[in-house]
């Protein structure tokens, strides 16, 4: 049994609540991302925009096939850079894991929506050059809506730890859920 | 007013617990490199703070060997806040005073 009533001189306890500051500061701020980590997402997402458009404006069986390998590419590398993440550091930081892998911010999720519905549109028109545009806009927003979140957490760690509230699952989990029946429909 | 908490009273715990709000889940030996202590007395400490329910710890594996994954519960993340509101009162009163 802990003993009970503890005691504090005033400079113990302002000497303890610092040593425990330095302590969360040590370890946030020696996290390391995995080498090349924003390069990689931004590409990964540019192509899972990219065969997104191009599938559903195929409306095919290929089609179909084509954004759901671009989706499953995506899904294999996030999952990838986050493993690597947890075996680099010795933590897990559910923050990090809703950026990344779902791009959980209103930023985040407005950029993806807004290149992916305008890749396409441009997939519909056969522009080709636009699709890879606004493929590469899209990816590059997404991954720096991710730097911006490590930064934050960088600033802040105990704000940003959390990971989407079960809400915003639900909500992207049904977009995407209605994403794929629109395509299995319209195929 | 919520007095200091018997559990939280030492002062590696308290590092333990403050650094714990940081991340979701640690494991084991980054923390105690983190805090600089021995595998027994890391062990000590998370043991008394899983029974009380401040942590829970699950097994798991790390660079391929097996380890323990340690991450704060809801109960700890309260009982922090209050030790640590408890510690600054007792500063704000000295300073109060002076």
């Amino acid at each position: 049994m802990e003993s009970n009533s503890p005691s504090r001189e005033p400079h113990e306890a302002i000497s303890e609540l610092t040593a425990a500051d330095q302590a969360r500061e040590r370890l946030a701020t020696g996290l390391q991302l995995p080498h090349g980590l924003h390069p990689l997402l931004a590409v990964t997402v540019a192509a899972q925009v990219g065969t997104a458009a191009v599938g559903i404006a195929e409306q095919t069986t290929v089609g179909l096939g084509i954004a759901l390998a671009g989706l499953a590419g995506f899904l294999g590398v996030v999952g990838w850079l986050v493993h690597r993440f947890q075996v680099i550091n010795g933590v897990r930081v559910d923050g990090l894991t809703s950026q990344v892998v779902l791009g959980a911010s209103a930023a985040s999720s407005g950029i993806y929506l807004v290149s992916l519905g305008a890749a396409t549109w441009a997939a519909f028109e056969s522009q080709w050059w636009l699709v890879a545009l606004a493929s590469a806009i899209g990816g590059v927003a997404y991954a720096l809506g991710a730097r911006r979140w490590w930064h934050a957490y960088r600033d802040d760690p105990a704000a940003h730890v959390g990971g989407a509230s079960p809400r915003v699952l639900a909500a992207l989990a049904a977009i995407a859920c209605l994403g794929l029946a629109v395509l299995v429909v319209a195929r | 007013m919520i007095d200091l908490d018997p559990l939280i009273h030492h002062p590696a715990r308290l590092q333990l617990l403050t650094m714990l709000t940081a991340v979701s889940e640690a494991e084991f030996s980054t923390l105690r490199d983190a805090l600089e202590v021995s595998d027994s007395v890391l062990s000590k400490h998370i043991s008394a703070l899983v029974n009380a329910g401040y942590l829970r710890s699950r097994k798991g594996t790390h660079q391929g060997r097996r380890t323990t994954w340690i991450g704060l519960t809801r109960l700890g993340r309260t009982a922090l806040r209050n030790h640590v509101a408890a510690l600054r009162r007792l500063i704000d009163v000295v300073e109060g005073v002076e």
